[in-house]
């Protein structure tokens, strides 16, 4: 026999986190498009806020620093998180069998993304430094020439990616290694009986079947790696020049140097619809919610 | 007792009674607010680093206790406006660097100091404002005069200076010495002398700032205020693109040649490491850095720094900049925080502070017999002062704009190859004459 579940039951499960959920994500999102529209200065009350309507948005775009901002925020999310997938799934391959010292390997590559962004960009501002920095002691010591990294528009810009990568490699490793625990050893034991190798084991059994998990992480560091600013900050202010200067800095600037709040805003929705395109195409790669509608 | 005896009494009583009379006053300044928590805002910087050393004296002889928030330079201007718009603010005195003076007032939110120097219940009878330097007080304190910044009709105490700093020349005797080089007096002798020290020595000639911003843009004002430039006109035109505008930058782009490697990613800390830590010959900078070159946890170059004046060009300049307090205008405890205010900027704790490692601001303590035993370097500094120009850089409120997003990316460009000096300069004049108009200049 069966219950019928009434109409409003599943409304009242979902309500409340829905309000939760719309109070935490959407007031924010929805207050950014508000000051969007408003010349708004910093220091001044809001009663005093101008409407301008698409003024700022017309300013923001007429920017040429803001298409050269976005240009170097795609450029470094897809040199950042590809280097980061692909080390992060071949280090959880490496380590998802049983090794000795296995716990102390795991604990060591999560370490860097415990550490608060600001330590991060310091630390790596001193090991880059031209004068005293490890990474030219030890190039000097190989018999290699020092770099002035942070000096150089190129190396500048190879140093924020390094320093990304190492700080949230650790990430992708510790959602592949769980999702590779979870992969039911009688499939790759049938894929091993019928003479299956290592690489088609791992390419065409394993990671398709955690498939669903690499396109969440890929969805999640996309969008970290469009939203890091801490450790840019720190490292190389955007510079030399606007080298490094990424969107989410960009923004930072206008809104806190320049004090356009609304311009900062306007800004911010591009990083927003820029952002929600790629997450989007990163899970039509792969939906894990996909024929759960029922 | 004799008569004579009954006098002496007489007289000592009534003495006696009047010696500890400025004493009682200023207890009776403090007796009123003892117990109140003044919320300091400071920045992360040498002469904070001293102030913490003798603050504790302020509540013991106050009984104000004081709450100190300490930030990154960078950080501590969002905060500081975000905390003042609002109707009732966390912070009772703040720390401000002189470029934000012009806005704080223009938004409203600093009180003019005037009201509390002249409430007899806080002033200090003995605070002798004549005694701060002339050039630092006008610099850091007053708004409002000519230009909207210079001493003048018009012209209100908003601010006192605590940090203030001017521009000297520091270098290493020892090598000065060990290739008989003399420290340049004009240009023409600075820029010969890096590529000199360069080939001879083989380490930096000069130490310098150059990250992109702020950093960059402090560098070449060093070279161009000497060489007779300025970023405006007196019409509020840009003419920094000029030629002597580019001298300036050529001249920095040769510091970067020539100096310590790196110069294009140096904040003011890198620059002072490069020096401290050996690897430049030269440092051409603030006066801050006289509280480091001697402490030997800090500086490796201890007892081979001699001082000259900034080198001459078209012009002897020095520069004029730094740090100040002001009270904010939302502040729970105004009074309270003034006093704070008073107490550190008085003579007494203006010595103790420069004795604990940070930089004066009076003239009686830059002339002060223990103090220049301590830095003979104040002889030079007081000569410096003679020629600090305060009209360095135009402290307009949307001085901080031009100076970070501007001139502060185009230099940059220019010290890494990515565009000439030339280009990158008339580059940014659209953009400067964009941002004053923004901000209301009708040019």
């Amino acid at each position: 026999m069966s219950v019928r579940t009434p109409a409003w039951v599943p409304a009242l499960y979902l309500g409340p986190a829905v309000l939760v959920m719309a109070a935490a994500c959407l007031y924010p999102v929805l207050s950014a498009f508000q000051l969007a529209g408003f010349d708004w200065n910093m220091g001044t009350q809001w009663g005093s806020a101008r409407w301008v309507g698409w003024g700022n948005f017309v300013t923001a775009f007429s920017n040429p620093r803001v298409w050269s901002s976005l240009w170097t925020t795609l450029l470094f999310a897809a040199v950042c998180v590809g280097a980061e997938m692909v080390l992060g799934i071949a280090l959880a391959l490496a380590l998802e069998r049983p090794v000795r010292g296995m716990s102390v390997f795991r604990t060591l590559f999560i370490l860097p993304m415990m550490i608060a962004p600001i330590a991060v960009g310091l630390g790596w501002r001193y090991l880059f430094d031209a004068q005293f920095g490890l990474i030219n002691a030890v190039l000097q010591f190989l018999g290699l020439s020092a770099k002035t990294w942070l000096a150089d528009p190129t190396l500048a810009f190879v140093a924020i990616v390094v320093a990304d990568i190492w700080q949230w490699t650790p990430f992708v490793f510790i959602m592949m290694i769980a999702a590779l625990a979870s992969v039911d050893g009688s499939i790759l034991e049938a894929a091993r009986i019928d003479g299956a190798r290592w690489w088609q084991q791992t390419f065409l059994v394993k990671l398709p079947m955690v498939m669903n998990v690499i396109a969440i992480t890929l969805m999640m560091r996309l969008i970290d790696a469009f939203r890091v600013l801490e450790v840019i900050y720190v490292l190389t202010f955007g510079g030399p020049g606007d080298s490094t200067e990424i969107l989410s800095l960009h923004i930072y600037k206008t809104a806190f140097v320049g004090q356009e709040l609304g311009v900062a805003a306007a800004i911010s929705v591009l990083l927003l619809v820029v952002v929600a395109a790629l997450s989007w195409g990163a899970l039509r790669l792969s939906n894990p919610m996909k024929g759960e509608t029922r | 007792m004799n008569r004579r005896d009954s006098l002496k009494l007489a007289a000592i009583s009534v003495f006696g009674a009047g010696l500890p009379y400025s004493g009682v006053r200023a207890q009776n300044r403090y007796a009123k607010y003892a117990g109140q928590t003044v919320v300091f805002s400071i920045p992360a910087h040498p002469q904070y680093d001293a102030m913490m050393k003798i603050l504790p004296t302020f509540t013991r002889e106050t009984g104000i206790k004081v709450e100190v928030d300490k930030l990154a330079m960078g950080r501590m201007k969002e905060k500081q406006l975000l905390e003042m718009a609002k109707p009732s603010g966390d912070f009772d005195l703040g720390c401000y660097v002189v470029m934000w003076k012009g806005e704080y007032v223009a938004k409203n939110l600093i009180h003019p100091l005037e009201p509390f120097f002249a409430n007899p219940a806080l002033a200090d009878p003995a605070y002798d404002m004549k005694d701060i330097v002339p050039i630092y007080l006008e610099n850091l304190g007053l708004v409002g005069g000519p230009k909207g910044y210079l001493a003048g009709p018009g012209a209100k105490l908003y601010g006192i200076p605590y940090g203030a700093e001017t521009s000297v020349l520091a270098y290493r005797r020892d090598i000065f010495a060990k290739h008989n080089l003399k420290p340049p007096e004009n240009y023409e002798d600075f820029g010969k002398l890096l590529h000199v020290i360069k080939e001879k020595e083989g380490i930096g000639a000069l130490a310098s700032r150059g990250q992109a911003g702020h950093q960059v843009v402090h560098a070449w004002l060093l070279h161009l205020n000497p060489l007779g430039g300025s970023v405006f006109d007196d019409k509020w035109q840009p003419r920094f693109n000029d030629k002597i505008g580019l001298a300036a930058l050529k001249f920095l782009q040769d510091v970067v040649a020539t100096g310590p490697a790196g110069i294009p990613g140096y904040g003011q800390g890198e620059s002072n490491t490069a020096f401290l830590q050996g690897q430049a010959a030269m440092y051409l900078d603030s006066t801050l850095i006289a509280g480091l070159v001697n402490d030997p946890s800090k500086s490796k170059i201890v007892g081979n720094v001699s001082w000259a004046l900034h080198p001459k060009g078209v012009r002897r300049a020095s520069q004029s900049g730094g740090l100040g307090l002001a009270i904010p205008k939302n502040a729970k405890h105004a009074d309270a925080g003034f006093l704070l205010m008073q107490w550190l900027t008085s003579k007494v704790q203006d010595k103790a502070v420069t004795m604990a490692g940070g930089a004066p601001m009076r003239n009686s303590t830059l002339r002060d017999a223990d103090a220049v035993r301590k830095y003979p370097e104040f002889i030079t500094f007081v000569e410096a002062l003679k020629y600090s120009n305060p009209d360095w850089r135009p402290i307009i409120p949307v001085w901080d704009k031009i100076n970070v997003q501007a001139l502060g990316v185009g230099l940059s460009e220019a010290l890494t190859g990515k565009k000439s000096a030339q280009q990158a300069l008339d580059d940014m004049v659209p953009q400067v004459m964009a941002i004053m108009r923004e901000g209301g200049y009708k040019i």
